[in-house]
């Protein structure tokens, strides 16, 4: 019974779905904000969705019927599993084991990895080059934004995400490990898709990338995906590097700050091309995260 | 996607075929190009115009001269005066008629502000095709200081209707000059900002420097005009060389760059704001005093006349002849945009998909300007409808 | 160079196919050619790097004025000098200027679907403006076209 609840409800299920919206909202708020825009009101991400998931769903001729029904679904659950493994609200996640670290980052992953299925389905051109940039892409940030995730790992000499959380408790691993902080922050918007990693999204280019053909419910189904997906990568860099979430005010503020610093990066950038991005993730990003794994190992053996 | 499904699938040696327009996010404007890609490496480009002809050189011929200038202020709803102006300033020479100098004034300087916020909404269209929103959304804030400013003076944000054949519409009070000045002190501190965002934002500069380098040979041999042409390097402004009106006594600065490509297009434009609000400061300054209308004979005489006005986005190019009636014979437009499509096309081999969005923009386009003679109709479906016709059509459509 | 000088030397380089000159206005020079030495014409202009085409402009007269004509303005500076062609309304023919000027390849297109004169050699020839459906033999800019054609049934 707990386990339903725990699926269905909180702190997976509904409530994730919830807080993925509200934290829509604060972005498109914010961003507005710095913009000199009004930007929209509380409740739109939620009207979105409805008229979303109301709308006829088209399925374009010439794909797989399955996969373009199924990808979504599969996108979304990906997401919501992840959710289950980090310790949303500043609580005790739902689920622990050790290892779960390796397990949610790749099941992050797979929704961008539907994303670019889910183009590749399709016959469309603007999918076609949208599904090669998001997985282009998904190879270029993947690897960085896991090795900055396990800088911390190291430190806490554990795979779970709640030891590392334990470990971290009160410790703001931003001060000792800013290079590891930085990468993954960038990371997580490179995850997202936000600006000025939109390239496998550019509207004035490929109109809506991988997505271009979908419409209603499996369009819904992906965009609620992404918004889980921020909301447990907020959770879990906050928990990570800004000395664990302790309890639910706590966890607001201190994913709301990363938001707040993600969204004024956006603001500020203009769009890269797909090659700058690689470019910038193997020349500089994993150089960082490298560097800084090696200063922990240092560290590590010297104080040993 | 219209094509049939078996057309589309591309095996190895096909052509892959990126369609912008008519309807796509990048050109909210009706026209179409097609780009063939190789990856990422943009091979081929192809551009098919006319999506709304309008017939508007075939309607002069049944207007007359004074119907005529408010349909021609109506080709272009950015450069509507620039229009306007080389029509009547055609007409005038037909009639040997001269405007007077309070007149011709106050024409240079709607026109300058029009060329203001010309190219203050190039950059927010610039920015956004380069994914850089912010830079959008602030630009076309400030560009309402210039909207707002043009209605003080004339009433409208964009069909100024300044013109009448022989002078102006309007005159300008001192009160208004003065809100005039301080609007373009506010439009001065801003574009300073601008010129610095496009010349030092380093993310900014990794899309647009070196991107669609166009050299001073090449500019000539396509034959580009206007701000695209100075950004190569080439000396070409009709202000400058052929001045017309108040312009002989008030000679703007002319602004090249040598680099060519779209970092230089960029400054380009921005600089150009800046010699406009110089400008306009100092003919607000040495506004002549008199008439606002000089008087037009209704018939105008027999004789061809041509006049070019520097647009925005280059030379607008007018040609009237008339034949003694109250009707012109002929008049023949060319906007600078079709003579800068050319330079696109070729620019666009070899670079990158992303940066098409951005090639295209660069060239200030205006389809409007384009696409303006003929109505276009199914030939299927080539009855007329009337408006309730058309509004039942509608309803029976939607009611399902 | 002034504007009267630059004129003075359009005039000679234009001299060996000139058959009547106008100058309408100060800065203007009218040039009448025939169709046939209009390659000519235009690369003698383009070779001085005098000016450069900045339209060409179809003219129809009606039957009792001389038809239709093809003005080639070109521009250098302040100066403008327009290359006149006559054609005749059966089969008005134009030779191409694109192999000196690139760059007059959309206004050669204009001119022949607006006003049916055929621009030989012409690099494509294809629609620029008129729909792909646009029927055959209707130029909408000629002064006897008032209409589209009623469509054929299929």
């Amino acid at each position: 019974m707990t386990s339903i609840i725990e699926l269905l409800l909180f702190p997976s299920g509904l409530f994730v779905l919830a807080l993925g919206l509200a934290y829509e909202w604060v972005d498109r708020k914010l961003l507005a904000q710095m913009q000199n825009r009004i930007g929209p009101r509380w409740f739109q991400p939620f009207a979105d969705l409805i008229k979303l998931l109301a709308k006829e769903e088209i399925v374009p001729e010439g794909v797989n019927r399955v996969l373009f029904l199924g990808l979504p679904v599969v996108a979304l659950a990906g997401a919501l599993t992840a959710a289950l493994y980090v310790p949303l609200l500043g609580l005790a996640p739902a689920y622990s084991f050790p290892g779960d670290l390796i397990v949610t980052v790749y099941l992050l992953s797979l929704l961008t990895l539907c994303m670019g299925l889910a183009g590749a389905n399709t016959l469309d051109r603007f999918s076609l080059i949208g599904a090669t940039r998001t997985l282009t892409q998904l190879f270029s940030y993947e690897a960085p934004f896991m090795l900055a995730l396990l800088a911390p790992a190291l430190v806490a000499g554990t795979w779970q995400i709640s030891g590392i959380v334990a470990h971290a408790d009160g410790q703001w691993m931003l001060l000792t490990q800013p290079l590891g902080f930085i990468v993954a922050i960038i990371g997580l918007m490179g995850k997202l898709e936000m600006p000025p990693f939109d390239a496998p999204e550019a509207e004035t280019e490929i109109v809506a990338g991988a997505l271009t053909e979908y419409s209603g419910r499996g369009y819904a189904l992906f965009r609620l995906g992404k918004n889980v997906e921020l909301v447990v990568g907020l959770t879990l860099v906050a928990a990570f590097y800004l000395g664990g979430v302790l309890n639910p005010i706590d966890f607001v503020l201190k994913t709301g700050g990363l938001l707040l610093v993600m969204v004024g990066v956006h603001a500020v950038m203009t769009r890269m091309r797909i090659e700058q991005t690689v470019g910038l993730w193997w020349r500089y990003g994993a150089l960082l995260v490298l560097v800084q794994i090696l200063i922990q190992l240092v560290w590590k053996v010297a104080a040993a | 996607m219209t094509q049939p499904i078996e057309k589309i699938e591309t095996p190895k040696g096909e052509r892959f075929i990126i369609p912008i327009g008519p309807q796509h996010p990048a050109l909210k404007e009706p026209g179409h190009f097609e780009f063939t890609v190789d990856g990422e490496t943009v091979k081929d480009a192809t551009v098919r115009l006319g999506y709304v002809h309008r017939g508007i050189e075939k309607a002069t011929e049944s207007r007359n001269y004074i119907q005529n200038l408010y349909l021609l202020e109506r080709i272009c709803g950015i450069c509507s005066h620039t229009h306007a102006m080389t029509y009547s300033l055609g007409v005038e020479k037909l009639a040997g008629v001269e405007a007077p100098p309070r007149a011709q004034a106050i024409r240079v300087i709607v026109a300058e502000l029009e060329r203001i916020h010309s190219h203050m909404l190039w950059l927010g269209v610039a920015a956004h095709e380069a994914g850089f929103d912010t830079l959008f959304m602030y630009s076309w804030r400030d560009r309402e200081t210039v909207m707002d400013l043009l209605e003080l003076l004339s009433g409208n944000r964009v069909n100024y209707s300044a013109n009448v054949l022989g002078g102006v519409k309007f005159d300008i009070t001192p009160e208004q000059a003065g809100d005039v000045l301080k609007g373009l002190d506010f439009l001065e501190g801003r574009n300073r900002h601008y010129l610095d965002v496009v010349s030092n934002d380093a993310l900014l500069l990794g899309r647009i420097r070196g991107v669609g380098v166009m050299t001073q040979a090449d500019a000539e041999r396509l034959g580009a005009i206007g701000p695209t042409a100075r950004a190569s390097g080439v000396a070409l402004d009709v202000r400058i060389d052929a001045p017309y009106i108040a312009y002989k006594d008030f000679q703007p600065a002319l602004i090249t760059e040598t680099a060519g490509d779209l970092e230089a297009r960029f400054k380009v434009r921005v600089r150009e704001i800046e010699e406009s609000i110089r400008l306009i400061r100092l003919l607000l300054e040495h506004l002549p005093e008199g008439e606002l209308v000089a008087r037009m004979p209704r018939r105008i005489p027999a004789g061809e006349a041509i006049s070019r006005v520097e647009a925005p986005r280059g030379e607008a190019f007018y040609f009237i002849k008339s034949n003694g009636t109250d009707t012109p014979a002929r008049v023949k437009v060319r906007t600078p945009t079709i003579f800068n499509m050319a330079t696109v096309l070729s620019l666009a081999k070899g670079l990158q998909l992303a940066d098409m969005p951005m090639i295209l923009v660069g060239i200030d386009p205006c389809f409007s300007c384009n696409d303006r003679m003929v109505t276009v109709r199914e030939a299927e479906r080539a009855e007329t409808w009337t408006w309730n016709e058309l509004r039942e059509h509608g309803i029976k459509v939607y009611q399902r | 160079m002034t504007t009267q000088e630059r004129l003075q030397q359009a005039a000679e380089l234009l001299a060996p196919w000139t058959k009547s000159t106008a100058t309408p206005e100060d800065v203007r020079l009218d040039v009448v050619i025939d169709a046939a030495d209009l390659g000519a014409a235009v690369a003698a202009l383009h070779g001085a790097r005098w000016g450069y085409l900045t339209a060409i402009t179809g003219l129809d007269d009606g039957p009792d004025a001389g038809g239709l004509q093809a003005l080639y303005h070109f521009i250098g500076g302040a100066a403008v000098v327009t290359l006149r062609v006559s054609l005749p309304y059966d089969n008005p023919t134009v030779p191409s200027v694109c192999g000196v000027l690139a760059s007059a390849s959309f206004f050669e297109r204009e001119l022949a679907e607006m006003f049916g004169v055929t621009v030989v050699d012409t690099p494509n020839p294809d629609r620029l403006f008129l729909p792909e459906d646009w029927p055959d033999g209707a130029y909408p800019l000629r002064k006897d076209y008032t209409d589209v054609p009623a469509p054929q049934a299929d």
